[in-house]
């Protein structure tokens, strides 16, 4: 396989740098927004959508923003971006906005959105930091769907809402609870750990090492990343 | 007295029933990121309650003195996360100049703030439950605090579990958000506490 | 320098740029998300009253609403829709009522809580199902949902209160005082000299046609409620109300039989076959008897893990006459389950054992939600009745 065909991009988003379950990056909506697949969808496409345009226009503007104020442009776009999409959402999905809440907002401070930013969009072509974000995107929502579904039909009995009749009498309320997103979570990394063992780029521990925006932090991470790993 | 009552509540329940990481999932990366030593967890806690009660004393006048009047309402999101980035920054050098060994303890974390959604969500959902100024510089303090409490409580889990012999495809993240959940379901059980304090 | 000034201008353009797109996108969706927002305000109004066709909020600044009042919409169809906060122990919860013009309850909707959904919010959706066709009369008669007592009792007064604010909008005025507070109102008006402070007597005696006798703490005299009168006795029990002769002649008759009463206590050793309820008795010098005897409600015979028994019986005060019917009744102690059981202290509920013999005892309105109450204190006047029949020499069973 090509390494740089477009394919490729894509793909190394979706599965073998899956942001969400190789990666582990972006935790706080993966739990927060998949007690739902309808939410978690939304969620995904929103996330999507910031990313494909915040990394086309930063790949646009990458010979125009100075290296030292780079972190707040690219702040200043995402956030602007996360806001168009908040309000359209507002506008003709009310119901998904009142679903998502707060985590609309807070698609600004997902680290997969700046990370993309800093390591591949201020580094590649428009084309190709489009194709990125739509890899990164597609990865992200196909995660969250899989948790989401996962948890709304073993503890609401219901799939995108309608309900599945017949475990109706057996739902378990703890999936669709706080503690039961992050077992769900914890089972399905340590389940693609298990498929893709030995091929999947080495697991990247948390804290600055495997943390893409690790450029933001500047060396304030080199005390914690001796104690890492 | 009624309204003394009301603080305390919006306190203990941001602390422990809606605390940001276990039931609300803000602030998840740093939680599991830097919980592996009880004095990173501690000096993360007090760096993010610091932040958020600053952050909270910037957002809440911008927003109802200077957004709402001038019908920008819609830039909070912007708005916002510069003003946290701002400050984190301020804060930062401020600490440096004037007290190097604060600085040396806290100043490591100050950076991953900026991106800790629990501190951008807090300041939201100020605004967004209609807080007054006071109420809201109690929750905020509430979700610190109760972030704190969480590391502090998980940092020690956690140093068992890297003693324990875990199957290789759960070592890492996967065991981590399992422990999590389990410290996640015993704050579950706090639910309803703070209701009948008064009651 | 230079290089600086070029980072300040870049950064500047880019929040100017991206503020410029953000205020177009606004102008675009603003419209459409207040068109959206009426829209949804106008649904959640027309879920709670169906039949209201359009709404318009209503000034309210020119009257004085309960506290609990937030808004209140005034439908085409002549019916109103309140927005209450509550307030006090289940405070925070945001509920809509809607009130049909008749001033019955369309349906309630609650909005926001604070409480724990699975027992609170669970809770007040089973209670906001009792609530419809419910009306200034008798939305007091709503029994509280177990378990979430608090809940329920909030939600309820808070019903009350947009029944109470359709009233008050309609130019009537409110008696916001409870039936206690009337009660004391009225004696206190009849018998300024008493201070307030009256002891309701226990009948003894037969006293026909007074309905209650309050003395008064002080020694200053007594009223005596014949129908809806109150009629005062100074302290030497002398009528001082202006009223109807033979009204006075019923008062001043009433108050002097009840206190030339005077009884004797009974020896329970030497009857046989008394019920080992009975705690003690005595007789009147006219023959009648009084007994004070244990009830087993749901303190003794009940519990569950939820509401545990007690262990303590209902302890009943009653007078019978010597052949068979009950002068008087009350309630002189319980442990209960609070809020449901624990109605059998209330007036309410032993006072409709007045008059009543053996035969008819049992017609009573039960507590609803405490059967085991209930027929505990049944079993308890049974047995009164059994006791007078062994004390007249009679066969007990």
């Amino acid at each position: 396989m090509k390494k740089n065909s477009c394919l490729s991009i894509v793909l190394n988003g979706i599965i073998k740098e899956n942001p969400t379950l190789v990666l582990i990056l972006g935790t706080c909506p993966t739990l927060a927004t998949t007690t739902n697949v309808f939410g978690a969808f939304g969620m995904g496409i929103a996330t999507l959508m910031v990313l494909i345009c915040s990394n086309v226009l930063i790949s646009l503007l990458r010979r125009v923003i100075p290296d030292n104020v780079r972190i707040p442009c690219y702040i200043v776009i995402i956030a602007g971006f996360v806001t168009v999409v908040q309000m359209i959402i507002h506008a003709y999905l009310p119901d998904l906005y009142d679903m998502l809440g707060v985590y609309l907002a807070l698609i600004v401070v997902n680290c997969i959105i700046l990370g993309r930013a800093e390591m591949f969009a201020s580094k590649n072509s428009v084309g190709r930091s489009a194709l990125d974000g739509l890899g990164m995107g597609i990865g992200f929502t196909c995660a969250l769907c899989v948790i989401a579904t996962i948890r709304e039909v073993l503890g609401a009995a219901s799939f995108a809402g309608m309900s599945i009749p017949f475990l109706a009498d057996f739902k378990i309320e703890f999936f669709v609870k706080a503690p039961g997103g992050m077992v769900v979570y914890g089972l399905l990394i340590a389940l693609v750990s298990a498929l893709t063992a030995g091929k999947a780029p080495k697991k990247k521990e948390f804290s600055c090492a495997g943390c893409p925006s690790a450029g933001m932090c500047g060396n304030a991470c080199t005390p914690q990343r001796k104690e890492n790993v | 007295m009624e309204g003394f009552k009301n603080l305390i509540v919006i306190l203990l329940s941001s602390v422990l029933v809606n605390n940001y990481v276990l039931s609300r999932f803000l602030g998840i990366c740093p939680f599991l990121g830097v919980s592996k030593k009880l004095n990173q967890a501690v000096g993360m806690g007090v760096s993010v309650t610091a932040v958020m009660l600053l952050a909270t004393f910037a957002t809440w006048p911008i927003q109802y003195f200077v957004l709402e009047p001038l019908g920008l309402a819609y830039l909070q999101t912007i708005v916002f996360i510069l003003i946290i980035a701002s400050l984190v920054q301020i804060l930062e050098i401020i600490l440096k100049r004037f007290s190097p060994a604060l600085h040396q303890g806290l100043g490591v974390y100050l950076p991953l703030i900026t991106t800790n959604c629990a501190v951008l969500g807090v300041a939201i959902n100020n605004i967004t439950d209609q807080y007054t100024f006071i109420e809201s510089v109690f929750s905020s303090l509430g979700c610190g605090l109760g972030f704190l409490l969480a590391m502090v409580l998980f940092s020690g889990l956690r140093s068992r579990i890297d003693e324990m012999e875990v199957p290789d495809n759960f070592r890492g993240v996967a065991i981590t958000l399992i422990a999590a959940s389990f410290i996640s379901l015993a704050f579950m059980g706090l639910a309803g506490i703070v209701d009948n304090l008064f009651a | 320098m230079k290089k600086s000034v070029k980072s300040i201008a870049v950064l500047v353009s880019i929040c100017a740029v991206v503020s410029v797109i953000l205020a177009l996108t606004n102008a675009i969706t603003a419209p459409i998300i207040t068109q959206n927002e009426e829209m949804a305000a106008n649904a959640a109004l027309l879920e709670v009253l169906p039949d209201g066709g359009s709404f318009e909020r209503a000034d309210t600044t020119a009257y004085t609403l309960p506290a609990t009042v937030s808004d209140v919409y005034l439908a085409s169809s002549g019916g109103h829709v309140v927005r209450l906060t509550t307030t006090g122990y289940a405070s925070g919860m945001v509920l809509m009522c809607g009130i049909n013009p008749d001033g019955t309850v369309a349906g309630t909707k609650l909005i926001a809580s604070s409480e724990t959904p699975s027992i609170g919010g669970a809770a007040a959706e089973s209670f906001a199902s009792l609530l419809p066709g419910r009306s200034l009369a008798d939305i007091d008669g709503v029994d509280t949902v177990s378990g979430a007592t608090k809940t329920t009792a909030a939600y309820r007064s808070a019903v009350r209160d947009a029944l109470n604010t359709v009233v008050i909008l309609g130019g009537g005025s409110v008696d916001l005082r409870t039936d206690e507070e009337i009660l004391a109102d009225a004696l206190n008006e009849a018998l300024g000299a008493a201070n307030g402070a009256f002891t309701k007597h226990f009948f003894t005696e037969v006293t026909e046609g007074v309905d209650a006798i309050y003395f008064a703490d002080n020694g200053a005299g007594a009223v005596c409620v014949i129908g809806e009168q109150f009629i005062a006795l100074d302290a030497s029990y002398t009528v001082i109300t202006a009223c109807d002769n033979t009204v006075a002649d019923t008062a001043k008759t009433a108050v002097d039989t009840v206190r030339a009463s005077a009884v004797t206590a009974l020896d329970l050793a030497a009857y046989e076959g008394l019920p080992t309820h009975l705690v003690k008795a005595e007789k009147t010098a006219t023959g009648n008897y009084v007994m004070e005897i244990k009830a087993a409600g749901y303190g003794i015979t009940g519990g569950n893990e939820y509401h545990p028994a007690s262990g303590e019986y209902i302890h009943i005060l009653v007078s019978l006459t010597a052949d068979g019917r009950i002068i008087d009744c009350m309630t002189l102690s319980q442990a209960e389950t609070d809020g449901i059981g624990s109605a059998c202290a209330d007036e309410a509920f032993y006072g409709q054992f007045d008059g009543k013999t053996e035969e008819t005892y049992n017609s009573i309105d039960a507590i609803s939600g405490a059967t085991l109450t209930t027929d505990g204190y049944k079993k308890a006047i049974l047995r009164a009745f059994e006791c007078v029949r062994i004390f007249e020499g009679g066969d007990p069973s």
